[in-house]
């Protein structure tokens, strides 16, 4: 299964660039980026990069509180209505995710839509038994062909 | 049950006053012969030399820190400067500084509150006591110094600092108990493990007691665990004596304040009207035995309660919680008296957090509102919203509880928080007044 990087952010001036600037210093590759803040001054950012494990170590040491979670990234149907279709078959799996961000990974050509589902322990196999297809790691973190 | 001085520890609270009352009119009769207190005695009519119950000392004006600096070196003193035999003054570096002086007498009733504060803590003329702390101007050093010769034990005059050394004291003479600082005690047990040793096995401790510096019950658990024995609370400062004023007993639930030696008010700092008993006020305090340097209704500025109720122990001398605060560090918001030590130890009993905070208090749409920012310890952070809401929801309600304010709580990133060096400023007041 695939992982993204949570990070814990305040809403302050800069602090983003904090996270942007270790990740481009070592060379991992962000892959897509969501942004969920809350009214109370704080929010997560949800990073996909090309070698998880070693930004959030790396984001850790450089004092900031980072955590790896599962993700289960789906294609996305690429006609009208495509989401809505997608997120009526993960419903019917029963997989009641509470954190989701669509992204694009191959040139605006596919779309995709990455699930957390590090509070899911089957979340896997019910996404399977609908018929849903989870994209291979490499593949979301872009390294297949290296 | 052992007491020092029975008759006095468990004097029934009629006879107290009696005795109380008797040593008042002594105490305010020699007030006057200090020019202070002569010339308040002549200029403002509350202040009186002979009341009819200790109750009346409410009428009369309080006495402050900066009344003993206004009055420096000789204004409060009321014995010729040839009774004096000892004085303490605090170190003062901007100012004048404080002085206390005592006679013959003085010096002989503190001893003996400190051998009976002492004694009540459960130390015994067998015990081998270990005084880790400074000795000079700092009542700490001489005045448990005096009590421990008082009460018969082995003294081990240590002073503070060099731990490797405490450490050899300890082993070499058995030291069974020892006074020190609560912070400092954190540092002596790291150079205990440094040098592969552990207090609760390689020692012959039997108790602790501590001191000197406000501190929570959650400390003075983990001081407990550390070093395997109980730790005592004592409470003292330098304008009535020094250690020796309140002493917890066996029973470790707030301290015995010695009433015969001392008229004990809690006052409301920002009316400076008295608080009914179980709420937390600033202390005010007149001395009762004390000859050279008398001083009446003295503003302690340190916050505290009287416990209500009786201790199991049967002294009849009534109890004080450990001092959560200075009335300085005390603000007022939407009516309620808050101090940050309160704040600190709703934060002590939330594991994922770090210790450090902030209050800032702001005013937002003309209402004031309480910030309260803390740091997220990195162990406990698993990259979800939801554990953060619910922790910030936890700590919102269990300072609510405690306060009776509703905070806005503000989880922050680790480190951005400035390490609180000793007394840091913790609160900062934006209102605009
Ligand atoms: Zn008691």
């Amino acid at each position: 299964m695939a992982y993204q990087v949570s990070i814990f952010l305040e809403n302050k001036l800069g602090h983003l660039e904090r996270v942007t600037n270790v990740l481009k210093n070592a060379g991992v590759n962000i892959r897509n980026m969501n942004l969920n803040h809350t009214a109370n001054g704080w929010g997560i950012l949800n990073l996909v990069v090309s070698y998880p494990e070693l930004a959030c170590n790396l984001l850790n040491q450089n004092g900031l509180s980072a955590a790896l979670r599962k993700i289960a990234v789906l294609k996305m149907v690429d006609k009208a209505g495509g989401l809505d279709q997608l997120l009526k078959r993960i419903a019917k799996a029963g997989v009641n995710f509470t954190t989701a961000h669509g992204m694009v990974l191959e040139e605006g050509k596919i779309a995709f839509f990455a699930i957390d589902i590090e509070d899911i322990p089957d979340a896997r196999e019910r996404l399977e038994a609908v018929g849903l297809e989870i994209m291979p790691d490499n593949y979301v973190y872009g390294t297949r062909f290296m | 049950m052992e007491y020092w001085e029975k008759e006095i520890e468990t004097m029934p609270r009629n006879g107290l006053r009696f005795l109380q009352l008797a040593r008042l009119n002594t105490t305010l009769e020699a007030a006057v012969r200090s020019s202070y207190y002569g010339g308040l005695a002549k200029r403002d009519r509350s202040f009186r030399t002979r009341v009819g119950e200790v109750a009346e000392l409410q009428d009369f004006p309080f006495t402050t820190k900066q009344d003993l600096r206004d009055h420096f070196p000789y204004g409060f003193l009321s014995l010729p400067t040839k009774e004096i035999i000892r004085l303490h003054s605090s170190s003062g570096t901007t100012g004048n500084p404080t002085v206390i002086y005592h006679n013959r007498h003085d010096i002989a009733s503190w001893a003996n509150l400190m051998a009976r504060s002492l004694f009540c803590a459960g130390v015994r003329d067998t015990d081998v006591f270990q005084n880790i702390v400074g000795y000079g101007l700092f009542t700490g050093g001489l005045g448990f110094q005096y009590g421990i010769e008082r009460l018969g034990a082995l003294s081990i005059p240590a002073g503070a600092g060099n731990s490797l050394r405490q450490i050899k004291l300890m082993r070499d003479y058995g030291t069974t108990a020892i006074h020190a600082i609560p912070s400092y005690l954190g540092r002596l047990l790291e150079v205990f493990r440094e040098e592969g040793l552990d207090p609760r096995t390689d020692t012959s401790l039997r108790m602790l007691v501590i001191g000197a510096e406000p501190h929570t019950e959650e400390q003075r658990q983990r001081i407990q665990e550390m070093y395997g024995v109980k730790a005592f609370n004592s409470f003292g400062l330098s304008e009535m004596n020094g250690p020796g004023v309140a002493f917890e007993c066996e029973f470790q639930q707030g301290l015995h304040i010695w009433e015969d030696a001392y008229v004990v008010e809690i006052i409301d700092p920002a009316t400076l009207e008295p608080v009914p008993d179980g709420e937390y006020g600033e202390l005010v305090m007149t001395t009762l035995d004390r000859e050279a340097n008398p001083l009446i209704r003295y503003r302690t500025r340190d916050i505290t309660r009287i416990i209500p109720g009786e201790c199991p122990c049967g002294r009849t001398h009534r109890r004080i919680d450990r001092i959560t605060g200075r009335s300085d560090d005390m603000f007022i918001i939407k009516g309620c008296n808050i101090f940050p030590m309160q704040i600190e130890g709703v934060l002590l009993r939330v594991p994922e957090v770090g210790d450090d905070y902030r209050i800032t208090i702001d005013t937002v749409a003309g209402q004031d509102d309480m910030i309260v920012e803390v740091e997220v310890k990195k162990e406990w952070f698993r990259g979800d919203l939801q554990f953060l809401d619910a922790l910030q929801k936890r700590i919102t309600r269990l300072i609510r509880d405690e306060v009776l304010v509703s905070p806005v709580v503000r989880l922050v990133e680790p480190g951005s928080i400035p390490k609180a060096e000793g007394k840091a400023v913790r609160v900062f007041d934006k209102r605009i007044r």
